[in-house]
């Protein structure tokens, strides 16, 4: 039960600021918010993953889980999610789909790609704050992450 | 033509082969014999006098011009001792033109047969082919026109004797679609051609013809006639071109609608995607201000705040149900038979949050087995159920009935009947319209997709969809289908 005290890292992926921000108070409300990166584009999230550009000095060690936007600038995040399951040390970290689309072919592409979840935004912001909240719970406490991952 | 066959005859025997041969060196021997010793001019007038006897008059005036040759001959020009050398040339001579004149006769003969028996042929013939609607004329191997029925007067608007005795690719200004040594090459080869041909009428217009030509032969093998076959496919080849051009012209449409729906597609998406996040935004922060200043704002700002957060909610519920609208549209139907009792029941549990609380008595007949894409037919019945339990909502003993109407043998007719607000019939015709409601949405809420999407699914089956209501005493949905 050691793990259930420790806080994983969540890499958050999402290029639309109100969504970080919304995101970020419903995982405030829950103490999850600390331990939470911020990626605002795929580029910037693959930086991350590899420690490299602006995240070059990072303390080491792959995040307890990625809750992934699709559409991002630049990188998007079909293509994140691609490079992130062919690279052997980034391939076990749990990946969640969180995105506006509930298009049929996204669903089936991210699944095929061996995302662990896929979550559509709810437009109610309750349903909304209950999905980041159970997704940060979840993902960064009660699962049990992969080797390597970082936790507090 | 005849020329050349005599020609031929003579390379056949080899007795004129060689005759002309020992002629030819007899000639050059005996000339020089006779420009010696002779008046040659005697002599060869007597070759020719023989010469023509035997020609036009056979062997009978040959040998009686050789006699006379050689009776004046010795008479009046040499010794008869010394004229046996001569008598020996005039007979031989005469032999020889007897011999090619027999032969010329003969091929001429031959010749005059086949065209007797070949118009023989025809007029036996020709009462018959006249009573057929085709066009149909014979030409000789020189293409000169020999019989012309009726089918063919009346296509070109040549009498035949009018066209009998011309060249019929002359007269018919024949355009031939390949060139015609090919066509000639293959016909005489195989004895049939099959074609389309152009010909010009007599009026001047052009006809298109299916030609059809075989290749009459006589005892020898010799090709003699050919018939010729023609059918006016001018205006099939129209029609064909018509064809054609709607065929092109539906393909472009087909692109385009492609286009227009890929179109389509992509904005869904983008309605999926982009037109969501800011409607959560608002209903985020609008929820978050109604956190935080509860308590220092009025009844009226608190409603205010809720009212954006209904209309938030309900922006997003539109959003969602005409997405799941639009996709109906593009998923293929996946169909099976499944029990219709059994979908109704499933149906049912999913609406069970709608009927709490109330009092409702359901009456569900026996339904048949449906043919069909089971997720769909299970949407179309819960939005008509839902429906019925919304519209009844009014009533304090609601009832509802799910049965099956009498359809016609191909068809099956499923209903649901409720005794709810009912509607006015004259605005029937909008009741399966997109966003089209019949009530105000503060009586009953509602996207006003649901009966759309139903009407889309039907139809999607090659089914049909009605409804029958008295305001205030109940409507009836029908929906039908193909039993298989």
């Amino acid at each position: 039960m050691e793990s259930m005290n420790k806080l994983g890292r969540i890499l958050l992926v999402e290029d639309d600021a109100r969504d970080v921000e919304l995101t970020l108070t419903a995982l405030e409300e829950y103490n999850l918010a600390n331990e939470v990166v911020v990626a605002r584009d795929g580029e910037e999230a693959l930086e991350y993953l590899y420690s490299r550009g602006k995240f070059k000095t990072r303390s080491s060690g792959n995040p307890a889980v990625l809750l992934l936007d699709l559409k991002l600038p630049k990188v998007d995040g079909l293509e994140v999610l691609k490079q992130v399951k062919s690279e052997e040390t980034l391939r076990m970290i749990p990946i969640v789909v969180l995105t506006s689309s509930k298009e049929e072919k996204d669903m089936v592409a991210s699944y095929k790609l061996g995302v662990s979840a896929y979550v559509v935004k709810p437009v109610d912001f309750h349903e909304f704050v209950n999905a980041i909240k159970e997704l940060g719970i979840f993902w960064a406490v009660i699962n049990e992450p992969p080797p390597g991952s970082v936790r507090k | 033509m005849a020329r050349s066959k005599l020609q031929l005859r003579i390379a056949q025997f080899a007795v004129l082969r060689y005759g002309l041969a020992v002629l030819s060196v007899s000639v050059a021997l005996g000339g020089a014999l006779l420009i010696e010793r002779l008046q040659l001019r005697n002599i060869t007038l007597f070759l020719f006098a023989i010469a023509v006897a035997a020609w036009y008059g056979g062997t009978g005036a040959a040998v009686l011009a050789l006699l006379l040759s050689c009776i004046s001959f010795a008479y009046f020009f040499v010794e008869p001792s010394h004229s046996i050398p001569y008598f020996i040339l005039f007979a031989l001579f005469a032999w020889l033109v007897n011999r090619f004149s027999s032969v010329r006769r003969r091929a001429e003969a031959d010749a005059l047969q086949a065209r007797e028996k070949l118009e023989i042929e025809v007029s036996e013939r020709s009462s018959l082919l006249n009573l057929t609607h085709d066009t149909i004329f014979v030409r000789d191997m020189s293409d000169s026109i020999r019989y012309w029925n009726r089918g063919a007067e009346e296509l070109y608007g040549w009498m035949p004797e009018q066209a009998i005795g011309k060249n019929s690719h002359d007269l018919l200004r024949t355009v031939f679609s390949s060139p015609l040594d090919d066509i000639q090459e293959e016909f005489l080869r195989t004895g049939r051609w099959e074609g389309e041909l152009k010909h010009t009428k007599a009026d001047g217009t052009q006809v298109i013809v299916a030609s059809r030509w075989s290749l009459r032969r006589n005892e020898r093998e010799e090709p003699i006639a050919v018939l010729e076959t023609n059918n006016d496919i001018t205006v099939r080849k129209r029609r064909e071109q018509e064809i054609q051009s709607l065929n092109q012209e539906l393909a472009k449409r087909s692109t385009e609608l492609e286009a227009t729906n890929k179109e389509l597609h992509s904005f869904a998406y983008s309605v999926s995607h982009d037109l969501r996040a800011p409607l959560r935004h608002m209903a985020g922060y609008t929820e978050l201000l109604q956190k935080k200043a509860s308590s220092t704002l009025d009844e009226k700002c608190s409603h205010y705040i809720q009212m954006t957060l209904d209309s938030a909610k309900r922006m997003g519920n539109l959003i969602d149900d005409l997405l799941a609208f639009s996709r109906i549209g593009r998923a293929e139907t996946q169909k099976t038979l499944f029990s219709l009792t059994q979908l109704v029941r499933e149906a049912l549990t999913e609406v069970r949050d709608d009927t709490e609380g109330r009092n409702i008595a359901w009456k569900i007949g026996a339904l048949p087995d449906f043919y069909g894409d089971r997720s769909m037919l299970r949407l179309v019945l819960v939005n008509l159920i839902s429906n019925a339990i919304k519209f009844t909502r009014t009533r304090p003993q609601a009832e509802i009935e799910i049965g099956c109407a009498d359809g016609n043998s191909n068809d099956l007719v499923v209903f649901v009947r409720d005794n709810g607000v009912g509607f006015d019939m004259k605005y029937v015709n909008k009741l399966f319209g997109v966003f089209q409601r019949l009530h105000d949405s503060d009586a009953f809420e509602g996207t006003g997709i649901g009966l759309a999407t139903v009407q889309r699914i039907i139809h999607r089956h090659g089914g049909k969809v009605w409804a029958a209501a008295v305001v205030n005493s109940g409507s009836t949905f029908y929906f039908s289908a193909p039993k298989t």
